[in-house]
């Protein structure tokens, strides 16, 4: 009996050693916070630096974005005589994002155009498919991006044009983009951009078609700046490529854009260094024909400000 | 006959203490909101999620709340708030501990006034605070909540001199939590 009582005692004073070690910590139950939370701010902004990134809007912001790139900073069209480029405008576009939810965006834009296509209005869709989470039960983001740019410049005459336009069909051109990043610290997110162009109507021999990659990342220098890239790989048909090139005595090159981004609670400045003189997918992806080698990079920059929608009461 | 009187002993003492463990009460669904309000701004972050326990024999209590389950009214400012404010990457949880000394209150049905003394970890930074709460004790359940004040410079949070006027220097946080028996 001795014995039994001993047993008792001894197993009771174990579990209540091992309760008491737990004691209100143990309670709580740390599983409670596995829930498989989002990574944000995989970027900052909507864009790196020429290409999109994988951010939507929140649902009732707006963002307004203001692009512009100057004019070939050295090169035949630099140089102290253009004030290294900053007395030209090469491009500049006027975007507004919304969020219609925390995954859909809807976009809107005015871009000047950088090649002979000026004047264009875009309309955009981004969706957020797959979001990324700190368990990585998710490892990547994914969004499908989506444009139609549509060109208001007048008609050429000359048949053999990438204006040639016959009818309002002419005039536009699609982008489709999956978006694939992740953040793999604090610090550094980079992102892959497979590229579908679409254009409806192209200069003589031109490709209706393009496939691009996009390859960018951001690199996080301080609590408010980073650097910031991206780089477009164009595959381009090289016979058409050859022809084009041969008769516009203008080479082809990818775009590169490097850049500063500086983000002071809500606005997002970036300060950045391209040889695409345009802004707009549909033209820099097929169309970039300065290149970094010759001194043809310009000075560009985009400053974009959230404005917030929400009603009061979270 | 002998085997069965040591397992039944062991069995009876494996389980007896845990009736001991009524003494502690938790809740899963604690809400933790801060309240900052200037002329330029005011600026609500509340968390529905916060974890608490209660030890009704010893007074003590711990809550936990996760920094990025605190939803505001602007999306963009629950970036802000984990990224810059509060680095939750680094400090993802922010956590109390501590005591209420009028314990025997506790086990007594009706609404108390009680002090709670003890520690508040947040952005790594931990700092003795004490404040009155208010303990209503009704029906096997127990709701508690507390007001006080945080300064942010306390627990080392930077607020960049650009938004400096829109962020108060000092927080109104509020908690409150219902305890069931665990």
């Amino acid at each position: 009996m001795k014995v039994l009582i001993g047993i008792f005692l001894f197993s009771m004073a174990f579990t209540r050693a091992a309760l008491a070690q737990g004691d209100l910590e143990a309670a709580l139950g740390e599983n409670d916070f596995n829930d498989h939370e989002k990574v944000t701010a995989t970027f900052k902004s909507g864009h790196l630096i020429n290409g999109h990134s994988i951010e939507t809007v929140y649902k009732r912001e707006l963002e307004v974005r203001i692009d512009h790139r100057f004019g070939d900073i050295a090169g035949d069209n630099g140089g102290i005589s253009r004030f290294f480029g900053l007395d030209q405008a090469a491009d500049v576009r006027f975007g507004f994002d919304y969020g219609i939810s925390d995954r859909l965006t809807i976009g809107i834009g005015r871009t000047k155009g950088a090649t002979a296509i000026t004047q264009l209005y875009d309309g955009s869709l981004k969706y957020r498919l797959w979001q990324q989470t700190v368990d990585q039960h998710v490892p990547i983001s994914v969004t499908l991006y989506g444009s139609t740019t549509v060109t208001g410049v007048e008609a050429s005459t000359d048949p053999t044009s990438a204006t040639a336009y016959s009818g309002f069909k002419d005039r536009l051109t699609y982008v489709v983009q999956a978006l694939i990043a992740r953040k793999f610290s604090e610090a550094l997110s980079l992102q892959l951009s497979p590229t579908y162009l679409h254009r409806n109507f192209t200069a003589f021999n031109d490709q209706n078609d393009l496939l691009a990659l996009g390859i960018g990342g951001r690199v996080k220098v301080s609590r408010h700046m980073a650097l910031v890239a991206d780089y477009f790989l164009t595959f381009r048909d090289r016979a058409k490529k050859e022809y084009l090139e041969a008769m516009s005595l203008q080479s082809f090159y990818n775009a590169l854009g490097v850049g500063l981004e500086i983000e002071t609670g809500g606005h997002v400045f970036h300060l950045n260094f391209t040889n695409a003189t345009a802004i707009q997918e549909m033209q820099f992806i097929p169309e970039t024909t300065s290149s970094w080698g010759k001194g043809q990079f310009r000075w560009g920059f985009s400053l974009s400000r959230r404005f917030s929608f929400s009603q009061r009461g979270v | 006959m002998k085997k069965k009187s040591i397992m039944l002993a062991i069995c009876m003492g494996l389980i007896l203490p845990y009736s001991w463990a009524q003494h502690i009460w938790v809740s899963h669904d604690a809400q933790v909101s801060f309240y900052s309000s200037t002329p330029v701004e005011d600026i609500e972050g509340i968390s529905k999620s916060a974890n608490s326990a209660l030890n009704i024999t010893t007074g003590e209590i711990i809550f936990k709340v996760k920094n990025t389950s605190f939803a505001f009214q602007k999306k963009m400012m629950q970036e802000h708030f984990n990224e810059d404010y509060m680095e939750s990457h680094r400090y993802p949880v922010s956590e109390f501990k501590g005591k209420i000394a009028e314990v025997e209150q506790l086990k007594q049905q009706g609404s108390h006034d009680v002090v709670v003394k003890g520690v508040l970890q947040v952005h790594g930074v931990s700092k003795p605070y004490a404040t009155h709460a208010t303990v209503v004790v009704k029906d096997g359940v127990i709701a508690a909540s507390a007001n006080f004040k945080v300064k942010t410079a306390d627990h080392q949070i930077k607020v960049p001199s650009i938004v400096v006027a829109n962020i108060a220097e000092e927080l109104m946080v509020q908690v409150s939590a219902v305890y069931r028996s665990n």
